[in-house]
């Protein structure tokens, strides 16, 4: 038979599980990465990752980007809406450029890939606002 | 007898110490000298000229190239070009798939300038014929604080003018 205090303590330990992994599960963090293709002067593919991180992101502040949100918390909703702005806050912040050129029988094929490495961002949500501030 | 040699010996090797000198001289620029090569020239003909160029006349200073120095910046500054593709749905559409791709060039000329260019080529010869030849170049970079200065986009070609400022201070090693 259990005691009292063992089914108390049993009890505890799963209310500090449920309080500690709602704590790692940050909604106000997010995880970007962005990465485009040119192929040829022209561009070929543009992929933007957002996803909710799942630990909490360690890191220090860097320069924040405020976008209009017009009430949404949908974080995807609002990027893609301020789509220009944000890619171009993404490069500021540092892109890694990757560029192959072949010329095989003088004939040229150019291939340029931009990247964003997955970044935490953490993002707090205004009125009408939201503020992006990556954490690197 | 004894100091008069010492002094003798001491005035050979002053006189021969400045006929060092004299042949290490740099001849100056466009000399015309005068050569006998047997040692006992009678004849005019027997005589030879010799033009010695003077290798400093020859010395061509290099182009004075960018260098980043402590207390100075660097600018650089490169132009992308882009192009939209055939089927986009309007000219709004054209000319951002093309911004995009000319910012991207811009941003590999960046690259190119700052970090370097690999190069590779192979040429495949048989039978006396070239049958293929390839260069290929790569260059890999993390650019960051780049500006836009213009973007202009005439003909379908879109041209994003891009520049950077290098300081030794923030210059990533």
């Amino acid at each position: 038979m259990r005691s009292r205090d063992g089914n108390c303590t049993l009890s505890c330990k799963l209310c500090t599980l449920i309080l500690l992994s709602s704590l790692a599960l940050n909604a106000s963090e997010y995880l970007i990465s962005y990465r485009y293709v040119v192929k040829d002067t022209i561009l070929y593919n543009e992929t933007l990752q957002i996803s909710k991180a799942m630990q909490i992101c360690e890191g220090i502040p860097q320069e924040s980007l405020t976008l209009p949100s017009s009430g949404t918390k949908d974080i995807k909703k609002i990027i893609h809406t301020n789509m220009e702005n944000f890619v171009a806050y993404i490069h500021k912040l540092g892109i890694s450029v990757e560029h192959e050129e072949k010329n095989i029988n003088y004939q040229n094929k150019s291939t340029i890939i931009l990247t964003m490495h997955t970044t935490c961002f953490k993002v707090d949500f205004n009125d009408n606002f939201a503020k992006i501030t990556p954490l690197k | 007898m004894k100091y008069s040699l010492i002094l003798l010996t001491l005035l050979s090797t002053a006189s021969f110490s400045d006929a060092v000198d004299k042949v290490q001289m740099a001849p100056q620029p466009s000399t015309v000298n005068v050569v006998c090569p047997t040692g006992s020239c009678t004849k005019a003909s027997a005589v030879q000229k010799v033009e010695v160029i003077n290798p400093v006349s020859m010395y061509t200073p290099k182009p004075k190239e960018d260098v980043l120095s402590v207390d100075s910046s660097l600018r650089i500054d490169v132009i992308g070009q882009g192009v939209a593709p055939m089927n986009t749905a309007s000219p709004a559409q054209a000319y951002a798939l093309a911004k995009r791709a000319a910012t991207a060039d811009a941003y590999r000329l960046i690259a190119e300038k700052v970090k370097g260019v690999r190069i590779e080529g192979d040429d495949l010869i048989k039978n006396m014929m070239v049958q293929r030849s390839t260069v290929r170049t790569t260059v890999r970079a993390m650019v960051r604080n780049a500006n836009v200065v213009e973007t202009t986009f005439k003909d379908g070609l879109c041209e994003v003018e891009m520049e950077i400022v290098l300081s030794h201070a923030n210059f990533a090693r």
